[in-house]
């Protein structure tokens, strides 16, 4: 059989299958969609807060004012501890700002009220952007406060600003200015999506020799050819993919891209080939169809927190940092991350490139085990043909 | 064949199919070790920054002792140029940097304005806020400590001054999370949806496996059937449930408030809708290879609807809708609300119901489908 005899049993074979057929065509699309759609707001707004004001006096209202003006903050009122405690637990509120009775009493008399927050540290992103929101506003207001009273002490506007405020601060988020989830947390949730998406339709495609028992004829046909003529085929139309989703992330919805697609591309292509590696492996070594998907699911379903994004990976205890290393997603976000953000160079490019090595001791392996299985398969096939000539 | 016996052919066969096997037994031993693994160390600390020290004083040499002294920053260098902080900062030796401007010290004392800049990588949302809230923190120090030294010197007493700087004191602290560790955050909720998936792919490999053979599943009647295999996932995932809600909380150091009957009271509707979950999804395939693949891909978007991660007031609300006949959606809210953050019955007691609903539900779901499966296997 020529070389395009077998790129055509692939195809042929994959026209045949309609979940394959589904993998590779709208399941990816409704997948990348519909994670898009649950990120769409981007930039977290208006989360409910707990309000209790026990004061109700001038300054606790412009407190609460300017926790209205924060787009982050939406206040609601609540008119004891109690019951914001309760909508806390609930999930309906996210924090509880307390304003204590005579605040501004206090306030004017010189001793030092406390205003207290309390905030959801179990929803922990929601929780700590509105802790530092909420502090943030309240400090602004009390600021305003403070600098009415230097202008009412004789003090000029220009001197009196910086008394309040004699260390001005400048931050930058840098390479994802807004601090816009998308941008932050698009990437990898649909790098990992990706990922599975590859393995299911190479694991598939290898389970069908099985399924179908033509192991046999796949190996008279050459097991190397038939194997190339299977990542000759599979590689480009996940790599398909994998372009659909940067279209969409750096044209469609313009996020900052700072290098090239040619780079990421290759190195999607170099991924691929490592999840190859991984599922040939365990195809060859399990060689049952079903526990095949659920060795490779287990393998590859927490590729997610493994990458370093959400949690920094030099902050992972050793062994994690070690799994880490076989997931090539993981390798695959360094490149991704240094090209969208830092726009690197090729030889950066190449280094993280070398940072596969280990998966090359993959294939002796695959070898070995593929030798194994060829020969297990010609012993059950003669066996039979002894019974039948008997 | 009587329903104990029904009972204990699913048992064995759940027991001698190894891709059964596996995955849940397996799989709910392995994700308990491998999903926190990552997460142990619980919060960033020391990150590395370089500082632009433009000023070179007392004053701006004490900011970067300061930043040494925060557990959040280590300074690994002093670098002359922001292009220099930059170029650390994408090589990945360092992950923000502060510039202290030329006259810092001198312009302080003068009272003039000065203006600090922080920096940090936003790829890494976490890294990002433990360099920006260290910076500031060390920032606003270094700002009160002139305007202290200054009033002092002004005649003012030191209580006066402190007073002064700080009229009204904001206390925030954190609840439910008191460390803010990671693992608390995600063990739970995560820990819940591999009971889910595992078990919903339990169900539909050993359903897939049966449909259109001869077997002792064509022996008993479909409600028995529905029955006795929901009855033995309940049964296993109930010990399972115990390892997890119960050991695993303990051993990751979650914080759990809730009380215990109440606990195992709002699991039971959990572990049967999903049972019942499962049976009816298993009348979807007939090869033991696909409800693996469709539950893996849909993993990822039920954890984040769950609402613990991202908040569910910025989800669109048809997937919300969607969301909720997953058993998983409402269990994980109900359980984080009850077990850890202390909510009441009263509060969560419509989620309770709802999984009742969905156990209900499924339940009539699986007999039409098992029903279907089963005499279509006759009718061939």
């Amino acid at each position: 059989m020529s070389f395009r005899q077998l790129l055509q049993r692939e195809l042929n074979a994959l026209w045949h299958e309609p979940w394959q057929l589904a993998l590779i065509s709208y399941i990816p699309l409704i997948g990348i969609f519909s994670l898009w759609w649950l990120f769409n707001a981007g930039l977290p707004r208006e989360l409910p807060v707990a309000i209790v004001d026990q004061d109700k006096s001038q300054l606790s209202r412009m407190l609460v004012r300017q926790l209205q003006a924060n787009a982050v903050i939406s206040p609601i009122h609540y008119q004891d501890v109690g019951s914001a405690k309760a909508s806390m637990e609930k999930a309906e509120t996210y924090a509880v700002v307390v304003l204590p009775f005579q605040l501004n009493r206090d306030l004017l008399t010189g001793h030092q009220p406390i205003i207290d927050i309390r905030y959801n540290a179990q929803y922990l992103l929601v929780g700590k952007l509105l802790s530092s929101q909420i502090q943030l506003s309240l400090a602004d207001g009390l600021k305003h406060k403070a600098l009415i009273k230097q202008l009412a002490s004789g003090v000029p506007m220009a001197q009196a600003k910086v008394n309040i405020n004699p260390v001005q601060t400048q931050i930058s988020a840098l390479y994802n200015a807004n601090s816009n989830y998308i941008v932050f947390l698009l990437p990898p949730v649909l790098l990992a999506l990706g990922q599975l998406l590859a393995m299911l339709v190479f694991a598939n495609s290898l389970n069908r020799e099985l399924r179908l028992n033509t192991l046999q004829e796949w190996f008279s046909l050459g097991t190397r050819r038939v194997l190339f003529a299977k990542i000759l085929v599979y590689t480009p139309l996940i790599v398909l993919q994998g372009r659909l989703i940067l279209t969409l992330l750096y044209q469609y919805l313009g996020l900052p891209l700072a290098g090239q697609f040619g780079q990421l591309l290759l190195a999607q292509v170099v991924m691929l080939l490592a999840v190859w590696l991984l599922v040939l492996t365990i195809f060859f070594l399990l060689q049952d169809s079903a526990r095949v998907i659920s060795f490779c699911t287990a393998l590859f379903a927490p590729a997610f927190p493994f990458m370093g994004i959400t949690f920094p990976t030099q902050e992972m205890p050793l062994l994690a940092q070690w799994w880490r290393l076989l997931m090539p997603s993981s390798h695959y976000i360094d490149t991704h991350v240094g090209v969208v953000s830092y726009g690197q160079s090729f030889s950066a490019f190449t280094q993280q490139i070398v940072s596969y090595w280990g998966f090359l001791f993959l294939i002796p392996i695959i070898v070995f085990l593929a030798r194994k299985v060829k020969r297990d398969t010609q012993v059950v096939l003669s066996k039979t043909q002894c019974s039948e000539v008997n | 064949m009587s329903f104990w016996s029904l009972m204990m052919a699913d048992l064995k066969s759940i027991l001698t199919d190894k891709a059964i096997a596996v995955t849940i037994f397996g799989g709910v031993l392995f994700y308990s070790v491998l999903y926190p693994l990552p997460y142990l160390n619980e919060v960033p600390t020391k990150q590395q920054i370089v500082v632009i020290d433009g000023d070179h004083s007392s004053l701006s040499r004490q900011v970067i002792r300061h930043i040494n002294a925060s557990p959040k920053l280590d300074v690994v260098s002093e670098l002359a140029t922001i292009e220099q902080g930059q170029h650390w900062i994408e090589s990945g030796k360092a992950h923000g940097l502060m510039v202290i401007p030329d006259g810092f010290r001198r312009d302080l004392i003068r009272q003039e304005g000065v203006t600090l800049a922080y920096a940090g990588d936003a790829n890494y949302f976490l890294i990002y806020s433990a360099v920006i809230e260290g910076l500031m923190s060390v920032g606003i120090d270094a700002g009160k400590y002139v305007q202290f030294n200054g009033l002092l010197a002004r005649g003012n007493s030191a209580e006066q001054v402190k007073h002064d700087l700080e009229p009204i004191k904001l206390n925030s602290v954190p609840a439910f999370n008191p460390s803010l560790g990671y693992t608390p955050y995600v063990v739970p909720g995560v820990l819940l949806l591999v009971l889910h998936q595992t078990m919903l792919i339990g169900i539909g490999i050993l359903g897939a496996g049966q449909w259109g053979r001869e077997g002792y599943w064509n022996r008993a009647s479909v409600m028995q059937l529905i029955l006795a295999r929901s009855m033995v996932f309940a049964l296993l995932y109930s010990l399972f449930t115990c390892f997890y809600v119960g050991f695993c909380n303990y051993w990751y150091g979650v914080s759990v408030q809730g009380d215990m009957l109440q606990v195992m009271l709002f699991l039971i509707p959990f572990i049967l809708s999903t049972a019942m979950a499962g049976v009816a999804f298993s009348c979807l395939f007939v090869r033991r290879d696909l409800p693996t693949q469709v539950l893996l891909l849909i993993s990822m978007p039920i954890l984040f609807l769950s609402g613990f991660i991202w908040p569910l007031e910025l989800i669109p609300a048809p997937l919300i809708g969607l969301s909720q006949l997953i058993p998983a959606v409402p269990s994980i809210q109900g359980l984080l609300q009850l077990n850890q953050m202390g909510a009441s019955w009263t509060d969560i007691v419509h989620l309770w119901w709802q999984l009742w609903a969905l156990a209900l539900g499924y339940l009539l779901l699986a007999y039409v489908g098992v029903r279907y499966r089963l005499n279509s296997a006759v009718a061939h």
